[in-house]
């Protein structure tokens, strides 16, 4: 067996950052009663990669794309960071990269960047598209507010054009949304999302609501359209091992914090923080000896209490005194850049077993039929 | 060992709606075959799993077998009694076959503490007033929602989805019932939490006997927890087979897909499998076999014929013409490059 990372990227690397999120805080509410969802959270985007943001219900994955691109609603507050977005400007003569704060732009300068460098495909495309307008209608306003110069059998041409990018047929156009099934209303989606060909496309648990095998045509064909257009992709989802096929680096969210940001084949082979390694640990294997799985004691933290230490100490099993009292940051600890908040990887700690290893340790036994002997061998993969 | 004794039995359980297709006063009527000809059997102490996707009739089927819908033909036995399809539900058998819904923040009454949600059905049920208290407090204990007065006094949105969900068991098991049908338990549930509530069906099933339909779309947590795996697809069961079986080596295209479908970092070997004509979707046709229009395998036959179920082994069945007199193995490789299925 051999110890293998893939592709090692350091993600401090934030040359080409497309977004980055420095320190970034979010509360709902204001004073005593506020509930602090995101907590000083540190994310880069670099260009045509794709981060993924895991974690639960809660967590504060969805409030922090909201609130980055400043869709989030009061009573949601920033309460403090910054976000820049980094976006080659067609209207400008140099080749420089126009950065964006996002955090202090104005609704004009919003405006601009919406849609057109950041797009964003929401979980529920049933409640996101205007359920009594015809399809064709939502791509005609995207592109008359944003692409004024084309006229109306143009408008029509691109939108037809997108559809078929999705693997929809044309006659989609004049349906209304409850005609379409949720596979195809999510493509409906994902088209309108691609129609103005932005730099960044968010995707808020764009396959939660699908069977798996309609996510799998999904997933496959956005992995399709980045490899024509090359546009860098946040993906949230709850489920990581759909992450670990999609994404370069994740993202694991607990409580409002990062807990656990790397490449994403070494998080999923070899997870440094305790809650990752729960996470991983709670989807029952598709292969292997069934036997009982213990998944994570407990529930997420009440958001609405100040928490003291590390959000997740209450559910750790190997939860240290110091745990309770300081939170961790979110530091790198070797040398593939991974970064992880927890206090079990600081200098003079012996770190237990789960979390030390190197290499992944339920590599299954495979029959692979060998074409030319015609007899099974068997391959540890 | 009680272990063999069928609880809940399901002959040829069929329901048909009836719908209108397009549009104007004499639009046609169309025929949706939600649940076709399936016979199940739920005995104490197993898990039956139910896998399909959206669509594919497993509520409707849990919803005949709990008595909500009211079959279009088949028959029900509880305990080896039959009940007649179209009679009314009875107390008594609402009292044996109890059902667990997939939303717990949407089936528990948000304005009514946990109490009123559990002492409700144990009122009805005739429990005498002096026993509704300590029914109410075992029953949580039951689910290990421990201590019960924690929570007996507390509002549903006070609760997590997870403790929501063993409120929602514990409602079920009241009243003492000896089939729990389980519809989506987990799919609503934090990924961090659904091995509890997984874990707690396993051992009420285990340790109390009970029989357990378990209804899913996420075919790793039915290999996780089921004794027996039932794939529907379009109304149909298309494969069983007991134990791990199905999973490990499914026989039928559409379980081949389902499994091919499933997001497994641990298994390079997989390619993501190539969906053909996904426009059909949705679409089942009436001739031949159902899954015919997406079938890789497809051939003349079964678009022509429908396929019956042909029994591969003692315990494993598939409702497949490429399994019509041959036996048939598809090698994990082939099926991982989406090859042919050859015949040995």
């Amino acid at each position: 067996m051999i110890e293998e990372f893939a592709t090692l990227v350091d993600p401090n690397d934030v040359d080409d950052a497309v977004l980055e999120i420095e320190d970034f805080s979010v509360d709902y509410g204001w004073g005593d009663s506020a509930v602090h969802a995101v907590n000083n959270v540190t994310l880069s985007v670099r260009r045509s990669r794709v981060l993924g943001i895991a974690g639960e219900s809660g967590s504060g994955k969805s409030t922090l794309v909201y609130a980055v691109t400043r869709l989030l609603r009061a009573p949601g507050v920033i309460t403090g960071g910054t976000a820049r977005l980094s976006f080659d400007d067609s209207s400008s003569s140099t080749d420089q990269m126009t950065t964006l704060e996002l955090t202090t732009a104005s609704e004009r300068e919003l405006r601009k960047i919406r849609w057109s460098r950041v797009s964003i495909v929401l979980q529920s495309a049933l409640n996101a598209l205007n359920p009594v307008l015809r399809i064709g209608h939502e791509f005609d306003e995207v592109l008359k507010t944003h692409r004024p110069d084309m006229n109306k059998s143009e408008r029509r041409q691109r939108a037809a054009e997108l559809l078929a990018l999705v693997g929809l047929n044309e006659e989609r156009l004049a349906r209304f949304p409850h005609e379409l099934s949720g596979g195809q209303r999510q493509r409906v989606m994902i088209a309108l999302a691609l129609s103005l060909d932005p730099q960044l496309v968010i995707m808020d648990e764009p396959t939660t609501a699908l069977d798996v095998v309609t996510q799998r045509e999904i997933i496959n064909e956005l992995a399709q359209l980045r490899a024509q257009f090359g546009f860098a992709m946040i993906f949230i989802t709850h489920d990581l091992t759909l992450l670990v096929e999609l994404a370069d680096d994740i993202a694991v969210m607990y409580a409002g914090n990062v807990v656990e940001w790397a490449p994403a084949r070494d998080l999923y082979d070899t997870p440094r923080h305790p809650y990752t390694l729960g996470l991983l640990s709670s989807s029952p294997p598709l292969s292997g000896e069934r036997r009982e799985l213990v998944g994570i004691a407990g529930s997420p933290p009440d958001m609405s209490q100040p928490l003291l230490g590390c959000s997740f100490h209450a559910r750790c099993p190997y939860a240290l005194d110091r745990c309770s009292q300081e939170a961790p940051p979110l530091r790198v600890i070797d040398k593939t850049g991974r970064k992880v908040a927890c206090w079990l990887h600081d200098a003079d700690n012996v770190v237990p077993g789960p979390l030390r290893r190197t290499v992944r340790i339920s590599a299954p036994t495979q029959v692979v039929n060998d074409a030319v002997s015609g007899s099974n061998q068997a391959v540890v993969l | 060992m009680s272990e063999d004794v069928t609880q809940l039995e399901a002959r040829g359980l069929t329901r048909h709606f009836v719908v209108r297709t397009g549009h104007g006063v004499f639009r046609p009527k169309r025929t949706v075959r939600a649940v076709d000809d399936v016979s199940l059997r739920l005995d104490a102490g197993r898990v039956t799993a139910v896998v399909g996707e959206s669509g594919s009739g497993k509520t409707v089927l849990a919803r005949m077998l709990a008595r909500i819908v009211s079959p279009t033909s088949g028959e029900l036995l509880l305990e080896g009694t039959s009940i007649r399809a179209r009679s009314r539900r009875t107390l008594a058998y609402a009292s044996d076959v109890q059902m667990v819904l997939q939303d717990p923040f949407g089936s528990i009454n948000p304005v009514h503490r946990i109490r009123h949600s559990l002492e409700r059905p144990l009122l009805i049920h005739h429990t005498p007033k002096n026993e509704v208290d300590d029914r109410a407090h075992a029953v949580l204990a039951r689910v290990s929602l421990e201590p019960p007065e924690r929570y007996l006094d507390r509002y549903p949105h006070e609760l997590s989805g997870g403790q929501l969900q063993r409120v929602s068991i514990a409602r079920a098991l009241c009243v003492n019932p000896k089939v729990l049908l389980a519809d989506e338990p987990i799919s609503m549930l934090d990924v961090s939490v659904r091995l509890g509530v997984l874990n707690l069906l396993r051992g009420l099933c285990d340790n109390e006997h009970m029989a357990i339909l378990y209804i899913t779309h996420d075919i790793a947590s039915a290999r996780y927890i089921a004794d027996e795996t039932i794939v529907m697809y379009a109304g149909q069961v298309v494969e069983r087979s007991n134990g791990t079986r199905l999973i490990d080596e499914p026989q039928h295209p559409y379980t081949q897909l389902l499994i091919a479908s499933v997001p497994d970092p641990n298994n390079p070997l997989r390619r993501a499998p190539e969906v053909e004509d996904r426009n059909s979707q949705g679409l089942f046709p009436d001739v031949g076999c159902r899954f015919a229009p997406r079938c890789p395998h497809a051939m003349d036959k079964c678009r022509q014929v429908a396929p019956p179920i042909f029994t591969l082994s003692d315990d494993h069945s598939s409702r497949c013409w490429l399994h019509d007199g041959h036996a048939v193995e598809v090698s994990l490789a082939e099926r991982a490059q989406g090859g042919s299925i050859s015949t040995t």
